[in-house]
């Protein structure tokens, strides 16, 4: 971004020296409070990947020596791999699930005529303002009833239920900013309603379809409320698992280490993220804006 | 080839609000016939009843004499040309052309050479590789032309194709419309709100006005014998009065416009007696000297004069209270005449040009009826 030009216009005089002041201190503020927030953002996830190769059992300075002895020994821990492919596994499903059915529920929303709009509306959202550990109470006390017995499908239930107001707030503005008219060309050139749905309003719908899948696993992922209840004893998901392991001394490096390699991981994702959301504008668009036509119309059409 | 169209009391309600009220009307093979009116009248409601997109109320649509009722819009032979062009952003040029023919599973050496054809005709060819997004507007509409044309529908719909485009490019396509029409032949049925548009490219066209149509009539009729108050309105180039028929003598009609100013009428409807619109266009009016007196001639005081170039518009206020535009053309040495404001004058309206019309359909008052 370009700043605009300093100063103000020709003839300020004697006012132009304190104006100039004053815009150099509020340009110094806003740097600082930037850098400050910065600092405040990322300085704890710097200094887990610091420790995570500190050679000390105990997390203080000064650092006695490096090493990359707690990611071995992580890495060979079955709990610790085992809660955490857990964790993808649900993660990565609950994504798939909630997405699928915040196309739906799009959908519903998007028709013309809906019977109850609101509450519909309500109930889907409902799952934001509702405390996360009513609703593991909640199920537990359900699956109880219907003897059931827990297990991490019903973690992926409640990941479910919880995520499918993000997926829903995530999809269904893309899906209402379409223009109706594409849909109804599709149908004009033949397609009937699903042939229309899929070969236009869904790969529309992509970009939003991705966010939306990050976001319902991440926050699964990181979900402790709704897994503490539902997960079975002995398949703790990973976040389960890293609150009773806190607890033991000698478990602290390893999850050091693990913490700073998800932090990692989360940048490499939401790297490719950004990427492939450029990637499916430009593939909109087709090539970059900088080669856009500037408007001007062939002149004449001789039919 | 077919393409008839028949439209059979066709009734459209939403909610309580009638779109479209009892239209009748049939549109024969190969014309170019444009539904014209202004924004909530109707008009895009019955196209979209002919689509498919919206099912009547009551009424029959038919194409080519089978009642579509029930059919949905990709088993119509019938393709629409959008307001918005509606492309698909994610598609090239090309693949928005072959869409539809891909959906009919023609073959695709076929499909390529069809859509290779019709991208010529359109002059688009350069572009087949280009997304929607990088074409201007006008080769947008083109566009959306080639990939309803392609499957050569019996009836091409176009809802105000031109509507988002630039005056000077409007009526450059105007022309190319109505000349790719008479090329391919077949039924056009173009949905506008703009008069000159209609005017210029239409065979024949009926005004609507809150859901039912005034008039059904070739440009010239409907330019010269305006059936209704709200046409000869909607049409913008006539002087509409109030007046009331106060006695008909066989072929005329003595009307009083205000004031003890009375006229007689040959046009329309003479047979007329009680309140009545009578209009007169602006061409047909002559201003003479002041103090000239003599049958249909009526004092009047210049208030305004526009030079036109090939002649002078000239507004006047008449002794009945009336406001009357009149078109005085360039004398033979292309001196126009000079009419200053201010200046008194006598206005003539000739018998002949003085049409009544019947005062039934709510005039000239238009009430909007929700978006359609």
């Amino acid at each position: 971004m370009k700043r605009g030009g300093s100063g103000s216009p020709s003839g300020a005089g004697a006012g132009r020296g304190r104006e100039g002041t004053l815009r150099w201190m509020g340009r110094a503020v806003l740097t600082a409070y930037f850098w400050a927030f910065v600092v405040f953002l990322f300085a704890p996830l710097a200094v887990l990947v610091v420790f995570a190769f500190n050679q000390s059992m105990t997390p203080t300075l000064p650092i006695t020596g490096w090493t990359t002895h707690w990611f071995h020994q992580a890495f060979s821990d079955t709990e610790l791999t085992g809660a955490l492919l857990r964790s993808v596994g649900i993660g990565a499903a609950t994504g798939l699930f909630a997405t699928a059915l915040g196309i739906m529920a799009s959908v519903g929303l998007n028709a013309r005529r809906l019977r109850l709009r609101a509450l519909v509306v309500a109930v889907l959202l409902l799952p934001l303002v509702v405390p996360y550990i009513s609703l593991a109470v909640g199920l537990l006390v359900l699956l109880n009833q219907l003897g059931i017995q827990i297990s991490l499908w019903a973690v992926f239930l409640g990941h479910v239920v919880i995520t499918l107001p993000f997926a829903v707030l995530v999809i269904f503005p893309r899906l209402r900013s379409l223009d109706p008219a594409m849909i109804e060309a599709a149908r004009d050139l033949g397609s009937n309603e699903l042939t229309a749905f899929n070969l236009v309003t869904l790969p529309l719908l992509v970009p939003s379809l991705v966010s939306s899948f990050l976001i319902c696993f991440i926050t699964s992922f990181d979900e402790f409320a709704i897994a503490s209840f539902l997960a079975p004893p002995g398949q703790p998901t990973f976040p389960v698992f890293l609150y009773t392991g806190s607890r033991a001394p000698g478990l602290l490096p390893e999850l050091i280490a693990i913490g700073s390699l998800i932090i990692v991981a989360s940048l490499v994702v939401i790297a490719i993220a950004e990427g492939g959301r450029r990637w499916a504008e430009r593939r909109l668009r087709g090539i970059t804006a900088e080669e856009l036509p500037t408007g001007q119309d062939v002149p004449a059409l001789q039919i | 080839m077919g393409g008839e169209i028949q439209l059979v009391a066709l009734v459209k309600r939403f909610g309580s609000v009638t779109a479209v009220d009892a239209v009748d009307l049939t549109i024969p093979q190969g014309e170019f016939f444009s539904l014209l009116g202004p924004s909530g009248c109707g008009k895009t409601t019955t196209l979209r009843m002919i689509a498919g997109f919206e099912q009547p109320t009551s009424g029959q649509v038919l194409l080519d004499g089978a009642d579509m009722a029930g059919i949905p819009p990709n088993k119509r032979n019938v393709n629409t040309v959008f307001q918005s062009y509606a492309l698909f952003p994610h598609m090239k040029v090309f693949d928005n052309v072959a869409y539809g023919l891909r959906r009919a599973h023609v073959a695709r050496a076929e499909i390529k050479q069809r859509v290779s054809e019709v991208l010529e005709q359109v002059q688009l060819s350069a572009l087949a590789s280009r997304k929607p997004a990088q074409l201007s507007g006008g080769q947008q509409q083109r566009v959306a032309l080639a990939r309803a044309l392609v499957l050569k529908p019996a009836v091409l719909l176009l809802d105000e194709p031109l509507g988002s485009l630039d005056a000077k490019l409007r009526r450059q396509l105007q022309v190319e419309l109505k000349a790719l029409q008479e090329q391919v032949g077949i039924t056009f049925l173009y949905v506008t709100h703009d008069q000159e548009e209609a005017i210029t490219m239409s065979d024949r066209i009926a005004i609507m006005n809150q859901g039912h149509v005034e008039q059904a009539a070739t440009p010239r009729e409907m330019y010269e014998e305006p059936a209704t108050a709200f046409v000869a309105d909607f049409l913008g180039v006539s002087n509409l009065m109030d007046a009331r028929a106060t006695r008909t003598s066989g072929a005329a009609v003595a009307l009083d416009l205000g004031s003890g100013i009375v006229v007689e009428a040959r046009a329309g409807d003479v047979s007329a007696s009680g309140t009545v619109k009578v209009v007169i266009r602006p061409e047909r009016v002559t201003i003479e000297q002041a103090g000239v007196t003599g049958p249909n001639r009526i004092p009047a005081m210049v208030t305004r004069s526009v030079y036109l170039g090939n002649g002078v518009r000239v507004i006047t206020h008449l002794a009945t209270g009336h406001s009357l535009t009149v078109l005085v053309p360039s004398t033979g040495d292309g001196t126009p005449a000079s009419w200053e404001p201010g200046e008194s004058v006598t206005c003539h309206l000739p018998d002949s040009a003085l049409r009544v019309l019947p005062l039934d359909s709510g005039a000239a008052d238009v009430q909007p009826v929700p978006a359609t």
